[in-house]
């Protein structure tokens, strides 16, 4: 038996190759329908539908509204189908509306309340569009943890905060990359304050809001309004959140979580790279499970390691070596990856 | 861990799982003064500040690994930065002065709010303490110490919790004795708990925080424990106790208890009780096989890494304003422009500190209203206000607990020790307290402060012992304390200054001994002459850390003292000079660390030294500088020391320590030998 953390990922994973996704994987029909009917009933696209296009469409699939949805089902699809016979699940956690799958995945939020969740804040996200996101890396492309670039950008960023009508803060810890939000001010003089990297950052994120700042207090009073604190009941699984925090089953606040979830969760800065740490520190598993859909938090999850000196990691190179030799992290967006820990379809 | 060898010494908190409940009833920012068995609190305290990872730090303790986030891996200690608990181990009581002086910051932190404030104004303090210690002289003091503040209704809000688990080591604590001896102390109300029931336990510390920190009066919360696994180490309590009371005590788990009330209440049944006892061992387990991976300190220079803090940023002062300046001096202004005796100067020092640094407190017995014994804190307390110029209670213990205290609140306390024969009663607090925090926190919490003690021989009207002490052994040894000890008056302003400069940015623990004999002292060779008063010196003006004084320039002979030694060796230095021997004084000044470069830079060109020590010949200073001598240069040298004696009362006062004469017999000695 294994013991694995299991990582939700956030939005900007469901892109042109996950079209399908949810036709190829889902383990659970009636579940998925369900989901639909919740979509219907809002005058909103099914996720079959979206997901059974024949094309992908960044206008359509990357929407907040759709987006949402979508990668929850996939988040959630996935967990299902995890071979639970071999694998133990020690913790859950997740990456920015990871959390909402997350919740989802440890019990704390019923299959369907967790779809009404995703859906609803990304609904309420995208019905305001407060601001955006760009992403910016501080470690090169070795992995080798910076902590004094790290400062200099984020004391950029306070720099460019104090400014008149200038919002800019840190969004999310995201292992080796800072994902920054704010007005279109603040994200544009960074742009221009920092030199160009890796050939792609500092890069915006098309559709995206300046989650996890104060400018989404709006959506965060307008979720609570909708959703009820009743909906959320005691993890199953520890929960680790965005602060880095762990909610243990049967001694959990389920009052606080709702709190949380719908309160700092939308407005602090979301700390993915402290909520990976202390699933390592706290949980020592054999595994980090990141489920579909995408691939591309792998990296920030290596990342994130690397910075917390996981078992000696000093930088991609001992990373590899490591996950060549015995895998520590196994992403079922990947096929060969997912046939490790699943016990369906493609093992 | 232990058993595969890669676990330290530890001391186990089974049995005293109830102060998780106590944690609970508590806030965060509490500052928390821990029992060594406190991991339970510590463990729940985690759970109030997000991103905690508990399991993971405690382990990195037991393994005693470099990365354990509050020891560096020194050190068994239970604390944390992030949490508010400052470490130290607890073992006989020694923490609750200090608690009972971070209390008492807190109101003064309302009036005075210092720049380095690290504690809400709505805090409380909470100390925790097991039944045997509770009875140490140490903790009774700070017992009665925080009851006679409270008792004039001064705020004093802790709360002070007593893990009664029945037994210290191997003996036993009588059958009620702490209940019948905290139920009914005037100024400290007391609640009792079952600790094995964590709802009463929740409950009734919830009550006695609640009433700490709305009333600001001390509580004594007596919490019922048991002692499981024995008492630490390799104790085995089958040898001394009956097995049946041991399994009477296993019996009384309280992690058995706790599963049976949560399953009384519905809230966990007993099968899912065991599932998280066994995820968690398996949990933990894990978690320590990664642990022992880590890497532990290895050299000298890896333990020794944190005696000295790091220093700190401080807002820079321009100084007093001249008005300000004006309105506290007054008189003494116009005073400033004559020489003046050292208790003068050292006075106008410590009110020019206290105007430019707002943070800095005195206290100590008679330093108020009196003024002092000796006069040098007069008219502070008028200047300053009785909140910063406090007068205590007969306690050295308590004085210096006051200013550990605090000093964890941000403030730079200057405590007085009244006379340095008092100090001995009290030096564990600067020992075990006070010098170990930066080593035993990983440099992370400090409490620097200024303790001003009078002391040394000579006094020719009063006193004997008890008023002439001249053993300065106690302070020497302390590794990261500085001894400092000023000869003259505008050496003790500039050095008081440097004194205050190094443990408000530098966060170092100073003492600042004060040669008792000197504070009066006008003239050097004869009536009249004036030579040892001097004018103050500008408050710009400083002697630096390690900095020596040097009088004259002679060659033959350099004569290597401090304090009264220094005084009479100038006065053997003209007489010297009259039979054509030409001396040089050197003052070392600061007596711990000594200055061992600046000493040798000082001597250079000398062909002999004359070590001058008025303490004692056994453990004194000059045992350190015939070594130094011995060990870095070839010069004849020999030393002149007091005697391995008491000082008398009377005429021969001074009889056991060096006088003139005999400073001027040995130079003569020396110098003639070498010659």
């Amino acid at each position: 038996m294994k013991t694995a953390v299991l990582i939700c990922p956030g939005r900007g994973t469901y892109n042109k190759a996950e079209l399908g996704y949810l036709a190829r994987h889902f383990p659970d029909r009636s579940l998925l329908e369900a989901f639909d009917s919740q979509r219907r009933a809002q005058g909103q696209p099914t996720l079959s539908e979206l997901d059974g296009a024949s094309r992908f469409s960044l206008a359509t699939h990357t929407r907040g509204d759709n987006a949402s949805a979508l990668i929850y089902a996939a988040t959630l699809g996935d967990f299902l189908s995890i071979d639970r016979d071999n694998i133990e699940i020690v913790a859950v956690t997740g990456n920015s509306m990871g959390w909402y799958s997350a919740l989802a995945c440890g019990g704390a939020l019923s299959a369907q309340d967790g779809f009404h969740v995703s859906n609803t804040m990304g609904t309420l996200m995208q019905r305001s569009l407060i601001g955006g996101q760009l992403i910016y890396p501080f470690v090169g492309e070795d992995w080798r943890p910076n902590p004094e670039r790290r400062a200099a950008l984020l004391a950029l960023v306070d720099d460019i905060a104090s400014r008149a009508d200038h919002a800019l803060a840190l969004s999310i810890a995201l292992g080796g990359m800072l994902v920054l939000a704010g007005n279109e001010a603040g994200l544009s003089a960074f742009e221009s304050a920092v030199d160009p990297v890796q050939e792609r950052f500092p890069m915006r994120l098309g559709n995206h809001a300046a989650f996890h700042t104060a400018l989404q207090a709006p959506v965060a009073a307008d979720g609570r309004e909708r959703l009820s604190s009743a909906l959320f009941a005691q993890p199953r699984l520890p929960l680790i959140d965005g602060r880095g925090a762990i909610w243990w089953p049967g001694a959990s606040d389920t009052y606080d979580l709702w709190d949380y979830t719908l309160g700092a969760q939308v407005t602090d800065t979301y700390d993915f790279t402290r909520a990976v740490t202390v699933a390592a520190r706290e949980f020592a598993p054999d595994l980090f499970i990141i489920t579909g859909p995408g691939t591309s938090l792998g990296g920030a999850v290596a990342q994130s390691l690397i910075l917390a000196g996981w078992r000696g990691m000093g930088g991609k190179d001992d990373f590899r070596a490591r996950q060549d030799e015995t895998p520590l992290l196994a992403s079922m967006g990947m096929p060969d990856q997912r046939a490790t820990v699943s016990k369906g379809e493609n093992s | 861990m232990q058993a595969a060898g890669q676990g330290y010494y530890t001391i186990g908190s089974s049995g005293h799982e109830g102060m998780a409940a106590v944690a609970a009833a508590l806030r965060p920012t509490d500052m928390a003064f821990l029992h060594y068995r406190d991991a339970a609190f510590q463990i729940q305290r985690a759970e109030q500040v997000p991103g905690q990872s508990i399991a993971w730090d405690m382990l990195l303790s037991f393994a005693c690994s470099s990365d354990d986030p509050i020891s560096g891996g020194r050190h068994k200690v239970l604390g944390s930065k992030a949490l508010n608990i400052p470490p130290q181990t607890s073992t006989i009581a020694s923490h609750l002065p200090k608690a009972v002086g971070a209390a008492y910051s807190l109101g003064l932190a309302r009036r005075h709010p210092p720049e380095h404030k690290a504690l809400p104004d709505d805090a409380i303090i909470m100390c925790s303490f097991g039944d045997a210690s509770a009875n140490h002289s140490t903790a009774q003091g700070a017992f009665n110490t925080a009851q006679w503040t409270a008792y004039q209704s001064v705020p004093m809000p802790l709360l002070f919790v007593c893990e009664d688990n029945g037994i210290g080591i191997s003996t036993k604590t009588p059958k009620g004795w702490i209940g019948a001896n905290f139920a009914d102390r005037p100024g400290l109300k007391y609640f009792p708990c079952d600790g094995l029931d964590i709802y009463d336990t929740f409950r009734v510390a919830s009550q006695a925080a609640d009433y700490v920190r709305k009333r600001r009066r001390p509580a004594f919360l007596h919490v019922r424990t048991v002692r499981l696994y024995g008492h630490a180490g390799a104790d085995m309590p089958t040898t001394y106790m009956k097995r049946e009371e041991v399994e009477a005590e296993e019996a009384n788990d309280p992690l058995l208890h706790s599963a049976r009330l949560l399953s009384e209440a519905g809230a966990l049944d007993t099968a899912d009780a065991l599932a998280i006892y066994e995820q968690t061992n398996a949990r933990v387990e894990r978690v320590a096989d990664e642990v022992v991976t880590r890497p532990r300190l290895k050299s000298a220079k890896d333990v020794m890494a944190s005696l000295i803090p790091p220093p700190r940023a401080c807002k820079p002062s321009n100084g007093p304003t001249a008005e300000a300046r004006a309105a506290a001096f007054a008189s003494d202004l116009k005073a400033m422009q004559e020489p003046q005796i050292m208790s003068r100067l050292i006075n106008w020092a410590l009110t020019d500190l206290m105007l430019t640094h707002g943070e800095i407190a005195l206290m100590g017995e008679d330093v108020g209203r009196k003024g002092g014994v000796y006069g040098v804190t007069q008219k502070l307390m008028s200047r300053f206000g009785p909140s910063r110029v406090i007068d205590t209670l007969l306690d050295e213990q308590s004085i210096l607990g006051l200013g550990i205290g605090l000093a964890h609140n941000g403030f730079l306390p200057i405590p007085e020790i009244q006379f340095l024969a008092y100090l001995h009663n009290a030096e564990d607090q600067l020992r075990g307290e006070a010098a170990t925090l930066p080593f035993f926190s990983n440099g992370q919490y400090t409490n620097p402060m200024i303790v001003r003690i009078a002391g040394l021989g000579y006094q020719k009207g009063f006193g004997g012992h008890f008023h002439n002490d001249n053993s300065v052994a106690v302070l020497r040894d302390i590794p990261g304390l500085i001894l400092a000890c000023p000869s003259s008056g505008s050496d003790a302003a500039m050095m008081l200054r440097e004194c205050v400069r190094l443990a408000r940015e530098e966060q170092r623990l100073v003492v600042f001994l004060e040669p008792i004999a000197l504070y009066p002292m006008r003239d050097l060779h004869e009536a009249g002459d004036g030579g040892w008063m001097t004018r103050y010196p500008d408050p710009s003006e400083r002697i630096g850390f390690g900095e020596v004084g040097r009088h004259g320039d002679g060659e033959d002979l350099v004569i290597l003292t401090f304090a009264n030694g220094f005084y009479l060796s100038c006065q053997a230095q003209k007489r010297l000079e009259a039979e054509g021997i030409n001396a040089r004084v050197v003052d070392i000044r600061w007596l711990s660390p000594l200055p061992e470069d600046a000493i040798l830079d000082a001597i250079s060109g000398c062909r002999n030294v004359l070590v001058v020590d008025e303490t004692r010949r056994t453990g004194g200073l000059g045992e350190a500088l015939m070594t130094l001598l011995t060990e870095r240069t070839d010069l004849p040298h020999t030393r002149l020391s007091a005697e391995d004696s008491f000082i008398a009362t009377g005429p021969a006062y001074a009889a056991t320590m060096p006088s003139t004469d005999g400073i001027v017999e040995a130079a003569r000695k020396l110098s003639g030998a070498a010659s």
